[in-house]
């Protein structure tokens, strides 16, 4: 039996590798993976404290997790595609549009 | 070190090995094939937690539709980066450090109150609070989810069907050619694929 | 009381005037005259059917229609009410039948004017204003149509507002107006603190209450009574607010007569008689009332006699008539029973001064439109051969203002002199102050009006002989233009003409008819009579006294203005040049009044502007606007539009929340979980269905760890 402080430890540094690939990488689409992988980080906190409690309500919440994150990705990725058609760019850094 | 804990650590071995290959990849085809192995692996990881439906999930929705989105567009946009990591200006530095700085102590925190909470859960008097023993027969099956997806969670279900719908029309929204439409603008599609083999 | 529909007297003319000002443009002048005349006809003629019923019994008319709460705040409900009693109907007579009679006259003088639509929308607008001025049964509704004349005047007065002339005079109207207004509106706030009331039917009432000593001895009610004297001032122009209506001459003609000579002028003698019984409780109100009177009417004729400009001598001349009026509200006779004031008298000539001023403004008017509006006198004579009916109409309004046996004011005059000569405010007594008011101060008055009936029949006739007599002093070509105006305007005339004749003779005193007097009998249920009776004699008396005075006026006109201006008169004005300048620059009022009330005002203005509002408000406000603009300069840097520096500034925001919910939060593990044992009993009070599936196996079996938390 694995102990539930092991899956948070590894969830934790999950949650960190996501993080900085968010802060780091320019770009946008390991942007978008990262994100992905924090998304995850969180689902696996959630199931191994539902294990842990016998209680399968976080299976649900899990659940729900996952189809916003298909959609995030959906609504996401097309707007990459958006910005690269008028940009020519998917490094983020190039986009600064939102300048002063 | 019984076959559980193996395949525990190996799994895990897995996923930290792909999520850090994910964000160091210079390449971005790379990075999602180190996404999907660690989708993969949190799989499993997922059923070593009883939640077997969250597993086929996983990788039904993640490794696969999902990540085959991503594979599209990265196949579409994709360029080598010589330089992948932003450190432009001394104002990039300091964002970056901050960034980096921000992260690692909100993952401290969280992971050090997280143990102290199952800890302190675990000297509750009254008897033992976290379940060590396998959970019930049907815990974390199709049917068990489904059940309380559509009976507890019935509205939060439906919202996030609606919301999928949105996603979808606002995706072919905003991925569409802003003229006058994608069918009759060839030479949209000739730069796009242009610039994919750039 | 009884009910009639008075609501319909003012109304017909607001509506009238609605019509004319928002469809005259589109309508055309023919169904615009239509219209207005017609709504003013209407309302005369419902004014002459409720008069009817007066006739037969003196109870007050009201109309319930407005009855209904108007004004509601605290402890003040007022209810609009409209009411209509014997000496309203007198003013309602007036109103709408030289107001119709001057409408049909502006018909025939506004004819080429281009505004001709909207004068008359003004003009229907004034009158349904001054009738309800006169119907209001409270100071409140007066009020309206106090401030709805105000309006009206300032609104004629600047008729021709291209002229910046003519745009100033209104200004000043309205200005020098709203003095007044405001004194009205303190004596209403006064009043209400006092008694809670402002209908004029429960006045009576409260006298008790308005006779207690307010300040220094004097009762509440002298207070009172010198507030509503302010906007009375304002209104009928006298000292020391008379300066406007003089400059208020810019108006047309027709707005003259009707407004600033024979109705609205008029609402401050209106207003005095109808709160007459607050006025009483303390005499020496009324004895300030007539000095005021008679300063005025003298100083007002002494200004009249030297001034060239046709309408500026009518203008000072109503002001002087009015000063009349006053004295007449004010001669009080105090006897130990009871106060009465001449009231009558007041009124009487505020209606034979309607007739006659009306047709002395509408000849003037004939004469300025004969010749294509040269109001100059000095540039006139000889009129009475191209203009004679003018001429004719003229001469009897001349007759009568100067008190000439028979005519109408003759018979007014004399009822104001009369009372001013019997008049005492104290009962005779030993004391000084008791002696000058109980027998001098009626003597004085009464000689300073005797002057001033000596003056007015002075620069009446010199008006009259420089227009009518002599030659012709313009030039040839204005000379060929002269023609006698339309039927329209000389009817209009005649008709006055025959008023300013005949309508003394409803105020003959009992003296020299018994039964005479039916305007004093219509008055009665209002006001008491005046209790000195006169003796036929005294009455004769003073009668010759005044008709030589008016002689010697006439007379002295004659002698140097017959032929136009005669070489005395040159030598007197070359002996005596500061004089002559002095009264001709009407004693330099204006130019006091603007040097000690207005400038001051302007410079305050100004250190307000230049200080107050574009230093400390302005300044105020550009800083708050200049240091967001300095902050954002600094911050937009901020900004970068690179993605990365917005996230890290979202991670740190999210690492700093966490870390002060740690630190001060205290969200120890041990803390957490109390939380968390807190929050767990609502999540297992969600309802928990029995899971029952078809073969009747819960799905989920109570599992060991559920409600352990707790």
């Amino acid at each position: 039996m694995i102990p539930v402080e092991n899956f948070l430890v590894l969830a934790a540094v999950l949650f960190c590798i996501g993080g900085l690939g968010v802060v780091l990488r320019k770009n946008v689409l390991i942007i978008l993976m990262s994100v992905e992988l924090m998304l995850n980080a969180a689902n696996l906190t959630l199931l191994a404290f539902a294990r842990a409690h016998h209680d399968q309500h976080a299976h649900a919440f899990a659940f729900l997790v996952i189809a916003v994150a298909a959609a995030e990705a959906a609504v996401g990725l097309s707007i990459v595609v958006g910005i690269f058609r008028t940009r020519r760019t998917v490094q983020v850094d190039e986009l600064t549009l939102m300048k002063h | 070190m019984d076959g559980v804990t193996i395949t525990f650590y190996a799994f895990s071995t897995l996923i930290i090995i792909g999520a850090v290959m994910t964000i160091t990849s210079r390449n971005a085809i790379g990075a999602v094939m180190s996404l999907v192995a660690t989708f993969f692996g949190l799989a499993a990881l997922y059923a070593l937690l009883y939640a077997h439906f969250l597993a086929a999930l996983q990788v039904l929705v993640y490794a696969g539709a999902i990540m085959v989105l991503f594979i599209f567009v990265v196949m579409v946009l994709n360029r080598d980066e010589i330089h992948p990591f932003s450190t432009r200006g001394w104002s990039s530095t300091f964002a970056w450090l901050v960034g980096v700085g921000s992260v690692l102590y909100l993952g401290v925190q969280l992971l050090s109150k997280l143990l102290n909470f199952t800890v302190s859960m675990s000297h509750q008097s009254g008897g033992a609070v976290l379940h060590r023993d396998a959970p019930p027969e049907d815990f974390g099956t199709v049917a068990a989810v489904g059940h309380l997806l559509f009976t507890d969670y019935l509205f939060a279900f439906e919202a996030v069907s609606i919301l999928l719908l949105i996603a979808v029309i606002a995706a072919v929204v905003v991925a569409r050619s802003h003229r006058s439409g994608a069918y009759e603008e060839p030479e949209a599609a000739v730069t796009e694929s242009h610039g994919g083999h750039a | 009381m009884e009910e009639f529909p008075l609501h319909y007297i003012p109304l017909l003319p607001l509506a009238g005037a609605a019509f004319c000002l928002l469809f005259g443009k589109r309508v055309g002048k023919t169904i615009t005259t239509a219209v207005a005349l017609c709504s003013v006809f209407g309302s005369g003629l419902l004014v002459a059917s409720a008069v009817r019923l007066l006739h037969e019994s003196p109870v007050p008319l009201t109309d319930t229609f407005f009855s209904a709460t108007w004004i509601s705040a605290g402890d003040l409900q007022l209810s609009a009410g409209l009411t209509l009693d014997r000496l309203s109907s007198v003013l309602c007579m007036i109103v709408t039948g030289i107001g119709f009679l001057i409408h049909v006259y502006a018909s025939g003088y506004m004819a080429h004017d281009e505004g001709y639509t909207r004068f008359f929308g003004y003009l229907n607008l004034f009158m349904g204003a001054m009738l309800i001025l006169v119907l209001g049964d409270s100071m409140p509704v007066t009020f309206v149509g106090w401030e709805g004349v105000g309006l009206c005047s300032y609104l004629l007065i600047g008729f021709w507002y291209d002229k910046e002339a003519n745009a100033n005079a209104g200004r000043k109207a309205f200005v020098v107006n709203r003095i007044g207004d405001f004194g009205f509106l303190l004596a209403m706030a006064y009043l209400f603190s006092l008694t809670g009331t402002l209908k004029y039917a429960e006045l009576p009432s409260h006298l008790q209450t308005l006779g207690q000593t307010a300040w220094w001895g004097l009762p509440a009610a002298f207070f009172f009574g010198i507030l509503v004297l302010v906007g009375a001032t304002g209104k009928s122009a006298q000292i020391p607010l008379y300066v406007w209506l003089p400059d208020a001459m810019a108006g047309p003609t027709p707005v003259s007569a009707l407004i600033h000579a024979a109705t609205m002028v008029t609402a401050g003698v209106y207003v005095c008689v109808r709160l007459h019984v607050a006025f009483e409780i303390f005499p020496l109100t009324l004895a300030i009332i007539a000095i005021i009177g008679a300063l005025t009417a003298l100083f007002a004729a002494t200004i009249g006699v030297l001034q060239r400009d046709f309408k500026k001598v009518l203008a000072y001349s109503t002001v002087s008539q009015l000063g009349f009026m006053f004295v007449g509200v004010g001669s009080a006779i105090n006897t130990p029973t009871s106060v009465t004031s001449n009231y009558q008298g007041a009124i009487f000539h505020l209606m034979t001064h309607a007739f006659f001023k009306a047709g002395l403004f509408l000849g003037a008017g004939s004469v300025m439109h004969a010749l294509s509006g040269e109001g100059d006198i000095t540039r006139m004579g000889g009129l009475r051969k191209h203009l004679p009916h003018t001429h004719a109409t003229f001469l009897l309004c001349c007759l009568a203002i100067a008190g000439i046996i028979p005519l109408s004011g003759f018979w007014s005059k004399d009822a104001i002199l009369g009372g001013a000569h019997a008049a005492m405010w104290l009962p005779k007594g030993t004391g000084g102050a008791e002696v000058f008011f109980a027998h001098h101060l009626g003597l004085i008055l009464y000689l300073i009006l005797l002057a001033t009936a000596a003056c007015t029949a002075f620069y009446m006739f010199r008006l009259y002989f420089l227009a009518f007599w002599g030659e012709f002093r313009g030039t040839d070509e204005e000379l060929h233009h002269i023609h006698e105006s339309p039927a329209s305007m000389t009817g209009v005339l005649w008709v006055l003409a025959i008023g300013a004749v005949g309508v003394g003779f409803l105020g003959i005193p009992d003296v020299v008819s018994s039964g005479g007097n039916h305007f004093g009998e219509w008055l009665l249920p209002v006001v008491r009579e005046q209790a000195a009776e006169e003796s036929a004699r005294e009455f004769w008396t003073l009668a010759v006294i005044a008709l030589g005075a008016s002689a010697a006026g006439i007379g002295l006109a004659a002698a140097l203005y017959l032929h136009g201006f005669s070489d005395q008169v040159r030598a007197m004005a070359a002996a005596f040049p500061s004089v002559y300048k002095f009264v001709y620059n009407k004693y330099y009022i204006d130019e006091f009044y603007n040097a000690v009330i207005v400038q001051p005002l302007r410079w305050i203005s100004l250190g307000l502007w230049k200080v107050v509002d574009s230093f400390f408000i302005d300044g105020t406000v550009r800083l708050v606007g200049g240091l967001t603009l300095v902050v954002g300069k600094v911050v937009r840097y901020a900004q970068t539009g690179d993605v990365h520096h917005y996230v890290a500034g979202m991670l740190a925001g999210a690492a700093l929340v966490f870390g002060l919910s740690v630190q001060l939060g205290g969200c120890h593990g041990y803390k957490f979980a109390e939380a968390a044992s807190v929050a767990t009993p609502r999540l297992q009070r969600m309802p928990r269905r029995e899971h029952v599936t078809p073969d009747n196996v819960p799905l989920l079996p109570a599992v060991p760890g559920n409600g352990l938390i707790r």
